[in-house]
């Protein structure tokens, strides 16, 4: 075969199967669109207000940061395979917030310097989930208990330890700094007078609030970071790679000599961390912590990986596609509310896009096998 | 085609090797020797023995009698990657690889070529320190206000530790893997081989059987296989696949790499290979110079001569495998 016909056989291989993939891609963003269109046209008809704003931009990304970092630590789960999904990330958020709250709350109470509270509850609430994780890690890797019910109990386990230390409550009685953070923005910029870091300027009276246009939310940025590292992890790192490979093909992983156990252990770790995370940007959201913190975003977050094009199956999925998964299920709720409607089409709504979801995958997989 | 270079110094010797399995004698006193650069068929009936033979060889059984001897020396495996260790690769039926991933990443599976800036060691002991130092402070001083003496020594062993967990779960962060460079090296590992796959980037699920058998035989060779150990590789291949794959079997005998091919197909045997040794019920009976016999004679020897004689003809099991064919 000469160099011309070796090229050409290789652009025709290649063209076949990457349409198909490019297909499941991309759907999920001309889906995107189409719903910003469709929100933006029945807002504007039926409630007057526009929809496309800058406004809106922010609302959605705020939306989609829980569900994104939830949506990250099934994603490395569900890579790793053999029947992996994280049941757990969930209440381990809750109790990432519950510790950090009542760090917080008991630091604020003995009036001790804010730097140090804030520090204090927010490693305190990551670094403890360090121990469900390891622990979910060990039982699938070592003892090989079926991911699903190790976590399963693990969540549990979470669930009643918070409700424990928080007494069935939410932890308020937080520092009035900690909603600074939590709903604050990293820069804000005031027209004619120029950027302002972190605070809204000192010189700026009630009147000129609403001039004053805050840009980049603090636990948008906080959620860019954390999501650039995760794809550096997955898409770089040897870690990331041996990850694919138990996921395509465990046996196979085990004979070349990938340390399978404790590469999974520091996956079912590394995802408990993101809802650590997620935990304490609940805290500071709210300031409060709650057992329950996370409830709602376990199911949403697997809905948004899905989405994303991340097999089920295991060795398959890219951290951009739960970006997107994330977002369109934040448009559908901050739409829903800001139209006005029932939160509750939110249920429906993210099931249809899930079940055309899997449709397309398994439409794509077909067509790619014959 | 055939007929390489054969040395006389023999690379691996199996003396005298038994596998029980209770009462059953799969494989008894069965020795021969490989040298470098041949092919030996290895044939027999369902049942002979061959598979069982060849995993005590291959460190996934161990024999309950007898010797191996490789390079002159005695060895024994525990398992099957010490026989690796030593170069002694089995292609297995299932092939090893992660059908998600690329021809490159196959043929790296597990010995990942990394960009080299920091070593993980040292990037270990760096990030650990990072995280450690900050909260072992941070820890240590909370503990002193709360709880005086030992709360500051309490915080400062929780801070310590939680720092080197942190460690051990990002410290590999740096890490990274130099794919460009491992599609190069493979990109040259399948040329010297003289395989041809169409694009390297695309994953392994869709290659075809003859292919992915090649991706396999690549990366054992690139790990410096010094003995390859094939079970029925040809047997869910194509035709042309199959042929493929035996000239694949000579090239890696030309290149010095003996191999023992375990076949069903009297044509594969003897297009391939220098030796045939025939075992019957776990025995030796027979080990010829492919040149000098013929399939006749190889299956008289497999299902017993006298069986032949008795039946005056030869069973169906063998002709549906080709065996006639190659008569
Ligand atoms: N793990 C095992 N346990 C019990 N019996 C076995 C096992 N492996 C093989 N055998 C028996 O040993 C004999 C030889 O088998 P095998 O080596 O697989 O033959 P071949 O590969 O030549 O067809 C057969 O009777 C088989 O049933
Ligand atoms: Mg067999």
């Amino acid at each position: 075969m000469t160099e011309m016909e070796l090229s050409t056989t290789k652009a025709a291989k290649k063209t076949r199967a990457e349409r198909l993939s490019t297909i499941r891609q991309i759907w999920p963003w001309f889906f995107l669109v189409l719903m910003v269109i469709v929100f933006a046209i029945i807002s504007k008809t039926k409630n007057n207000v526009t929809f496309i704003s800058y406004r809106s931009v922010q609302g959605i990304l705020v939306y989609a940061t829980q569900i994104l970092l939830i949506g990250l630590a099934e994603t490395i789960i569900i890579i790793s395979g053999n029947g992996g999904v994280d049941l757990s990330v969930h209440y381990t958020l809750g109790i990432a917030a519950v510790i950090s709250a009542f760090i917080m709350r008991a630091m604020y109470a003995a009036n001790l310097p804010p730097a140090l509270t804030i520090a204090a509850g927010f490693s305190g609430g990551i670094l403890f989930t360090i121990i469900p994780g390891w622990v979910n890690g060990t039982l699938v890797a070592k003892v090989k208990v079926p991911p699903f019910i190790s976590t399963l109990g693990m969540g549990y386990v979470m669930y009643g330890v918070a409700l424990l230390i928080s007494r069935g409550q939410a932890i308020s009685d937080q520092p009035n700094y900690l909603g600074q953070i939590g709903n604050g923005n990293l820069l804000y910029y005031w027209p004619k007078h120029g950027f302002s870091w972190l605070k809204i300027p000192a010189a700026a009276t009630q009147a000129d609030l609403q001039h004053i246009i805050p840009l980049v939310p603090n636990v948008v940025a906080i959620t860019l970071v954390v999501t650039i590292l995760i794809w550096f992890i997955l898409a770089k790192t040897q870690f990331g790679q041996h990850i694919y490979a138990i996921g395509g093909n465990i046996q196979a992983s085990i004979r070349s000599g990938i340390p399978v156990a404790s590469t999974l252990t520091r996956a079912y770790t590394l995802a408990a961390v993101l809802a650590g995370i997620a935990g304490v940007i609940w805290t500071s959201r709210f300031t409060s912590g709650a057992s329950n913190a996370g409830e709602p975003t376990l199911l949403f977050a697997i809905a948004a990986v899905v989405i994303g094009g991340t097999s089920m199956f295991g060795g398959e999925g890219r951290v951009i596609g739960t970006v997107i998964g994330a977002l369109i299920i934040a448009t559908i709720q901050y739409g829903l509310v800001v139209l006005g409607q029932q939160p509750y089409w939110q249920y429906v709504t993210v099931g249809v896009v899930v079940i055309i979801a899997v449709i397309v995958d398994q439409l794509g997989r077909k067509m790619e096998h014959s | 085609m055939k007929k390489s270079q054969v040395s006389m110094e023999p690379l691996l010797r199996a003396v005298n090797l038994t596998k029980r399995f209770g009462g059953l004698v799969a494989v008894e006193n069965v020795s021969f020797d490989v040298r470098p650069g041949e092919v030996i068929g290895l044939v027999g009936d369902n049942g002979a023995g061959k598979s069982t033979f060849i995993k005590m060889i291959s460190g996934v059984y161990q024999p309950d009698d007898g010797e191996i001897y490789f390079d002159g020396k005695k060895v024994s495996f525990i398992d099957p990657r010490d026989a690796r260790d030593l170069g002694i690769e089995t292609i297995y039926q299932d092939l090893a690889l992660a059908e998600n991933l690329d021809v490159g990443s196959n043929i790296f599976l597990g010995r990942e070529m990394k960009k080299r800036f920091i070593s993980e060691k040292l990037s270990r002991i760096i990030i650990s320190s990072a995280f450690a130092l900050p909260l072992a402070a941070l820890l240590a001083w909370l503990g002193l206000q709360f709880y005086k003496i030992p709360g500051l020594v309490l915080g400062l062993l929780f801070g310590l530790a939680s720092g080197f967990v942190l460690g051990w779960l990002f410290g590999s962060v740096t890490q990274i893997v130099d794919r460009k460079t491992m599609m190069g090296e493979s990109t040259k590992a399948l040329k010297r081989l003289d395989i041809e796959i169409p694009s390297l980037t695309q994953q392994v699920r869709n290659l075809s059987g003859g292919q992915r058998q090649s991706v396999a035989i690549a990366r054992s060779i690139y790990w410096n296989a010094k003995v390859m150990i094939m079970d029925e590789p040809t047997a869910a291949l194509g035709v042309s696949e199959q042929r493929k794959v035996l000239s694949l079997v000579r090239t890696l005998a030309d290149h010095g790499v003996p191999v023992i091919i375990i076949s069903h197909n009297m044509q594969d045997v003897f297009a391939v290979a220098d030796r045939i040794v025939i075992l019957r019920r776990g025995r030796k009976v027979g080990e010829e110079v492919s040149a000098e016999t013929t399939p006749d004679k190889i299956v008289s020897l497999m299902v017993g001569a006298e069986t032949v004689h008795k039946m005056g003809v030869i069973p169906q099991a063998l002709e549906s495998n080709g065996g006639v064919a190659g008569a």
